[in-house]
């Protein structure tokens, strides 16, 4: 045994140091906690900790394998995404105890507050008090017991798993039902309690998913998505009730509710078409080796003393699922990322191991549903992304529709196979910028303060949000505009919600502007972006740099049907289905999307050098024009119209 | 986007370490918002009216104050006692008037952040040890008090954004308020159809008014409460405080962290535990969460 004072020790250096004694196979003592947060996070070797006290939030949180005992109260999200091991909690916790949890054991003796095991996908979470409000809210499996009462609303919204009340159930919560509990079960429990010291001999009830919501019903008509023109017929139907508008009331008529598509927003909306270079840049397309004239070097991330990024152009790749997307594609991803410098970004759901193998750099994303999250990847990851949303659907969680949730990927992704997944559109730990700092700062601790942390977010109020995750302390924000795909989403939303790429990177300039934030925290811009010439623009508007998504697909061979949602890609980049995976060859789809990259480099190389600089950090405001007077409103550039007329 | 902390000394002595109790518990949460840091404090009081003011720091400083004497003297108010501290000036004053109309007309001259036979704001950029360091909260002992840190997100970093909020034009209402309300803008025109007078667009403000105008209409602060859960839209979980009372409420989704603890002697609130064991270091406290949609206060029947 060890003692720990945390009166003298800060939990960084006592986190380090429980790291440490655990490997030379000692056991801990935390003397003085006085509930400081992330005690014990990150820890993966097994070992004995005892908190002689409360502790703070995230307790053993993003652990694996050790026995944790707290003498006293925990704060938010005990065990948060725990794997193996065990907390035993002497006193109450706080709200979301448990949380995402994927195999671990936490005993709570007192009460437990609201939302316990929300996302949790294995394991136990036990209280011998009562529960709070929303106890099993968006469960994809393991056990919660609450010998108590239940709370209001319990096992809310659950889609797997089982939830068992000692007590009273104050009410059920949406689709989840109250069934007769086998005498299997009980013995269960009772061995579960046993092994923990906890006397029970009470009856015991049982609820689990109704499954009244784990799939939509009506399917939808397969189709492709019609052009937004206003003339396109004449007759006697006009161009204002066009063929868009009456194949979409059609099949919402038959459907009864929002349709879904892949890929991003269609209609037309500023972008950076509609703005255009300064000066002309033929010196630069003429010279004979732009890439050896010009610096495309570029780091992301470094802001809080974290290895950044290290990128050999400012370019990346979008992140993008394994489960949107095929593994080939994934690993065709990976592969081009390395073969062109440049990181690629698990999206949500989790890595792939020939994926990490594979990259040159890896981002790992952190999803509301903590779908394939876990401590082991984020400690091989090169960067850290926290998501709160996307430029496609601002607001909402991802999709997967049934026939994309294979076992393989729900096994990964901890959720039961065949349901229409729908992610939750909130992180169960972050409910403000409040949370967030707490949040962020146990990312920090699992990852011993060695990874950029930052943060994707659609476009939206972005001069406000910009502000947030600056003084949230990110190293990065990956901005995302409306311009942005996705893999399904409802129509509605790909359409009207959030705002353009060109006008995101604008407020966020003007955003970080207003608080003197300076250029220490890098934006990274996506949604759309198709080229060099595109990566030139956000770049000068003040982008450190651009990942891109759509493009590199279509580079692959995407034909852009629109039906990514459908889980039947024809060219087997979209799907899971083994027979249409097969169409897309990794090898060859990864030199495609090598080569494209290659003419993205050197575009950017040849249009920085043709606007008379040396390297793309020299890019500025005073590179642009706006052709438009919406492009001007929206970027503040000067307004020549005869810019595109000269460049002609 | 922030973090809260209030205590209340059950014994009603004006001389506990109401300031160096509300230091320790937001320095404790400081994580929570660095931006900006405030604290109503409560002493025993008098019969006097204390009204502070931001005044700032440069030129503008003596024309503000000056406009203030001349609002004063408009009210036959006469200063007893007159103090300049960071951003500040405090003033007492003899006043018996109308408060409601007395500040309005004050809010003229300059941002007033406080009036109160008991009640002081003081709130300020920086941390909790930075604005104990300019304003001495450490040295101040009273009864009760309550405190916020703040992070900013819409409003700018600024001293009149800080909290707490006094409820304007109500003597020793104040509020500090961690969360947000969605229906802000429906009670506020509500109210002001009923010609109250909002001086931000901070949601803790019409929090603060609400609750004092039921307390005025002579609802008990638990009545004006159990109205607000109802009332008040969005997520939120706060404390509020008058010359006797401390009260504390939370929304119906618990969004907002809220822990609690009580003695013999006080009462002790914040939104983590980490900040009531600042006040009982290495000590293993018995806390609660108050339930989601819930509320609770405590009061002095024995103060006049």
């Amino acid at each position: 045994m060890v003692a720990i004072d945390l009166a003298v020790t800060p939990v960084r250096e006592a986190n380090q140091r429980i790291r440490a004694l655990a490997a030379e196979g000692q056991d801990i003592d935390i003397i003085n906690p006085d509930a400081r947060h992330h005690i014990g996070v990150g820890l993966v070797t097994p070992t004995s900790v005892r908190i002689h006290g409360s502790a703070g939030y995230f307790c053993a949180g993003l652990s694996d394998g050790a026995r944790f005992e707290v003498d006293n109260n925990v704060g938010w999200a005990v065990g948060d995404n725990m794997h193996r091991g065990s907390v035993v909690v002497g006193g109450n916790a706080s709200a979301i105890a448990g949380v995402a949890i994927r195999g671990a054991e936490i005993v709570i003796r007192g009460n437990m507050g609201s939302r316990a095991g929300q996302v949790m996908k294995a394991g136990t979470l036990c209280c011998a008090g009562n529960a709070s409000f929303l106890a099993g809210y968006m469960m994809y499996g393991g056990r919660i017991i609450i010998l108590g009462d239940s709370g209001e609303r319990v096992g809310e919204d659950m889609t797997g798993g089982t939830i068992y009340v000692g007590g009273r159930i104050v009410s059920l919560g949406a689709d989840a039902r109250e069934t007769d509990l086998p005498a299997q079960e009980r013995l269960e429990i009772l061995e579960f309690l046993d092994r923990y010291g906890i006397s029970f001999h009470g009856s015991l009830s049982r609820i689990e998913n109704a499954g009244t919501k784990l799939r939509y019903g009506t399917p939808e008509p397969r189709s492709r998505p019609q052009p937004y023109d206003r003339g396109d017929e004449g007759g006697a139907a006009t161009g204002y009730w066009n063929r868009r508008v009456r194949e979409d009331i059609a099949i919402k008529a038959q459907i009864g509710r929002y349709r879904i598509r892949g890929y991003g927003a269609s209609k037309p909306m500023p972008d950076f078409g509609d703005i255009d270079f300064a000066r002309d840049v033929e010196k630069g397309l003429a010279h004979p080796d732009p890439l050896a004239a010009v610096s495309l070097e570029t780091t992301v991330g470094s802001r809080s003393g974290a290895k950044p990024l290290g990128l050999s152009m400012p370019v990346m790749i979008a992140p993008m699922s394994y489960g949107a997307l095929s593994r080939s594609m994934k690993i065709a991803l990976a592969v081009a990322s390395r073969l062109s410098g440049v990181a690629e970004n698990t999206g949500e759901g989790g890595m792939l191991d020939r994926q990490r193998e594979e990259a040159d750099q890896l981002i790992y994303q952190c999803l509301s549903g903590r779908l394939g999250w876990n401590v082991h990847n984020m400690q091989r990851a090169d960067a850290i992304e926290f998501y709160a949303s996307q430029g496609a659907k601002p607001g909402l969680g991802g999709q997967l529709m049934a026939k994309k949730v294979t076992p393989d990927l729900a096994a990964m992704r901890g959720i039961p196979q065949g349901i229409d997944l729908r992610s939750p559109s909130r992180h169960p730990d972050v409910l403000g910028a409040d949370d967030l700092v707490i949040k962020i700062e146990e990312f920090r601790e699992a990852t011993a303060y060695r990874l950029p942390i930052g943060l994707k977010m659609g476009a939206g109020r972005v001069q406000h949000d910009i502000k947030i995750a600056y003084k949230d302390g990110f190293d990065y924000v990956a901005l995302d505009g409306v311009q942005g795909g996705t893999g399904a989403a409802s129509t509605e939303v790909l359409e009207n919600v959030g705002i353009p790429t060109l006008a995101a990177i604008q407020e966020a300039m003007d955003g970080l502007k207003e608080i003197d934030a300076g250029n220490d925290m890098d934006i990274v811009l996506m949604g759309g972006i198709k080229d060099g010439v595109d990566v030139v623009k956000a770049l000068a508007l003040g982008a450190r740099a651009c990942a891109m998504g759509t493009s590199l697909l279509i580079a692959a061979g995407c034909i852009a049907c629109m039906q990514c949602h459908v889980g039947a890609c024809p060219v087997g980049i979209a799907t899971q289905d083994p027979d249409h995976e097969q169409r897309l060859e990794v090898r060859t789809a990864a030199e495609k999307i090598h080569r494209y990259l290659e003419t993205v480099r050197w575009q950017i190389a040849a249009l920085t050098l043709g606007l008379g600089h040396t390297d793309v950090r020299q890019l500025g405001r005073s590179d642009l024009v706006a052709l438009t007077p919406e492009a001007a409103a929206l970027t503040g550039l000067p307004y020549v119209p005869k810019r595109a007329a000269t460049a002609a | 986007m922030c973090g809260i902390a209030g205590i209340f000394f059950k014994d009603g002595q004006g001389n506990r370490p109401v300031g160096h109790a509300l230091v320790d518990m937001l320095d404790g949460c400081q994580h929570r918002g660095p931006d900006s840091t405030g604290f109503a404090l409560y002493g025993a009081g008098d019969d006097h009216l204390v009204l502070r003011f931001l005044v700032g720091e440069g030129p503008e400083r003596e024309a503000a104050i000056e406009r203030i004497r001349s609002i004063l003297s408009d009210f036959a108010a006469t200063p007893v006692e007159e103090r300049l501290t960071g951003v500040t000036w405090r003033v007492t004053v003899a006043f018996a008037g109308d408060i409601q109309a007395f500040a309005y007309a004050l809010e003229r001259g300059a941002k007033l952040l406080s009036v109160g036979r008991r009640l002081d704001i003081i709130k300020d950029c920086g941390t909790a040890r930075d604005v104990d360091r300019v304003y001495g909260i450490s040295g101040i002992n009273g009864t009760h008090g309550i405190g916020h840190v703040r992070l900013a997100t819409e409003s700018d970093v600024r001293p009149e954004a800080a909290h707490p909020f006094w409820a304007t034009g109500f003597a020793d209402v104040a509020i500090v308020h961690n969360g947000q309300i969605t229906n802000y803008w429906k009670m506020r025109r509500a109210l002001e159809q009923r010609d109250f007078e909002f001086r931000t667009e901070n949601d803790s403000e019409l929090i603060a008014v609400y609750l004092a105008d039921q307390l005025r209409s002579g609802a008990s602060l638990n009545a004006a409460l159990e109205r607000a859960v109802e009332d008040l839209d969005g997520t939120f979980s706060f404390l509020v405080a008058t010359g006797d009372g401390l009260g504390c409420a939370k929304d119906k989704l618990a969004a907002k962290p809220m822990v609690m603890m009580e003695t013999d002697e006080l009462v002790a609130i914040a939104s983590e535990e980490v900040s009531l064991n600042r006040l009982f270091p290495g000590r293993q406290l018995n806390t609660s969460e108050p339930p989601p949609g819930s509320f609770a206060t405590w009061s002095r029947s024995i103060l006049p």
